[in-house]
């Protein structure tokens, strides 16, 4: 009569487990519910200003364009010509010029089959941080990288590289994998710091990855903003 | 009939274990960088940061606009021209670290003791900027662009090293901007400060009203780069890649 309380026991006891790992699993994930509303709401909204902010970030670049093309036609006199080359130069350093030179060009993505492999273990140890990023832009400027751009992003001196949850932001942009780092220097040096640092790390961890030397990176302009209004030049003497 | 009362219970207990099943295996399948995998507050924060970045790329067309204009109407007016031209320059001076700066910000102390990889540096810097931090300094070397932050290894230790010059303690980063929100950048929680907490390393947080930045000692020169100039004036020729 009581034959069925042992396989019974048993199935309580895994259903109990599971559920344990299910809660775990959802605490883990806290809140993150794709179905709920306010979500959908809020990511609508995200891609609204993205999309704006594309618009806007063209137009910059449009007037930028113009104004420069202004003023290298404006036959200036003598001392202004001498300003105007100094401040071109300026431009070409601040990242607000498009340029092309040697470099080398790096794609890093998330390791998706060794998630597949184990998809019990962990995602976070498989897919790529802003801190792999980071460091690799950091070994490219002491590689002597002279302009670098990630997924387009040309990088400035202001630019910061974060993330927010899982995504990670360039210059308040959202950037998503595959992640390609352009950088213009000597291919050789650039080459040697990587590939004995951060990139070989990644490797070895089996990211998926590729290094390529080329002749002609293409690195395009900052597109966004210059408001810097909470500071002055100090007067010159 | 009596010996397969266990039958009912069982299927029931089997179907619910089944649901769950599929409900763990779908949880599993639910975490990446995609935006419907994100946290409620994660989702807030991107659009309280894409309304700021909005509201300052329309206060750059104004003045981009305004800039044409004037250069447009100045022409041939030597002293209007060169006006122009300073506060072009000015502007580009934030980016390349090229005058003195003055004004409020936050001064960062990492004292002697503390257990610092240059990596937390970088890490510093990097919220600073995203902070809002208009120019940095690092002991008084100004930070743009080109600076390299890194290490060097001798026989005894291992140094952090800012432009390939020994980084001597006490370090003491220097950001303009406005104090309040530099401050929080950095102590959010979770943020950097509470990650060197975690490496007993505790900065000491100072909010300034006037600091002043030197400028860059010198430009570099550019080897390998040149200004790229597509063969079509068209945009689209750039390589522009973005999710």
């Amino acid at each position: 009569m009581r034959k069925w309380i042992v396989p019974l026991t048993i199935v309580c006891l895994i259903t109990g487990f599971l559920l344990a790992f299910q809660l775990k699993a959802l605490t883990d994930a806290s809140s993150v519910n794709p179905m709920s509303q306010k979500n959908n709401n809020l990511i609508s909204i995200i891609q609204n200003l993205e999309q704006e902010i594309t618009g806007q970030e063209n137009q910059v670049e449009k007037i930028r364009q113009e104004l420069d093309t202004l003023q290298q036609n404006q036959q200036a006199p003598g001392k202004l010509n001498e300003m105007q080359e100094q401040l071109r130069d300026m431009r070409l350093w601040a990242g607000l010029t498009p340029v092309v030179g040697n470099g080398v060009i790096i794609t890093v993505d998330d390791n998706k089959e060794g998630l597949k492999a184990k998809p019990n273990d962990d995602p976070n140890r498989y897919i790529v941080h802003y801190e792999h990023i980071l460091s690799l832009v950091s070994e490219l400027k002491r590689g002597g990288a002279e302009a670098i751009s990630v997924n387009g992003q040309r990088l400035i001196t202001t630019s910061e590289i974060r993330c927010v949850g899982n995504v990670i932001l360039v210059n308040t942009t959202r950037i998503a994998p595959p992640f390609e780092i352009r950088a213009i220097g000597s291919p050789h040096n650039l080459a040697e710091m990587v590939t004995n640092g951060e990139l070989e790390v990644m490797k070895a961890t089996n990211y998926p990855i590729s290094f390529q030397a080329e002749n002609e990176v293409i690195i395009p302009a900052y597109k966004g903003e210059l408001q810097f209004d909470l500071s002055q030049v100090a007067k010159e003497d | 009939m009596r010996k397969y009362r266990w039958q009912a219970p069982l299927t029931l207990v089997f179907i619910v274990l089944g649901i769950f099943l599929s409900l763990q295996y779908q949880s599993q399948n639910l975490i990446g960088s995609d935006l419907s995998m994100q946290r409620t507050e994660n989702l807030i924060a991107m659009v309280r940061g894409l309304s700021e970045k909005r509201q300052k790329l329309a206060l750059e067309i104004v003045d981009l606009n305004m800039h044409f204009n004037s250069q447009q109407n100045s022409y041939l007016d030597e002293s209007k021209l060169a006006e122009n031209l300073i506060s072009d320059m000015n502007k580009m001076s934030f980016l390349t670290g090229s005058t003195t700066l003055n004004g409020a910000g936050l001064i960062i102390t990492i004292g002697q003791s503390m257990p610092i990889l240059y990596i937390d540096i970088i890490d510093i810097v990097n919220e600073l900027w995203a902070a809002g931090a208009e120019a940095i300094t690092i002991n008084e070397v100004r930070i743009n662009g080109q600076s390299v932050i890194f290490y060097t290894e001798d026989d005894y230790s291992m140094y952090i090293t800012i432009n390939n010059t020994r980084l001597e303690f006490p370090v003491v980063i220097k950001a303009l901007g406005e104090p309040n929100n530099l401050e929080k950048g950095l102590t959010l929680p979770g943020g950097i400060i509470d990650t060197l907490a975690l490496f007993k390393a505790y900065p000491i947080l100072e909010k300034s009203n006037s600091l002043t930045m030197p400028p860059v000692f010198n430009q570099p020169s550019h080897i390998f780069l040149s200004e790229y100039k597509p063969p079509e004036q068209t945009a689209a020729t750039e390589p522009a890649k973005t999710p």
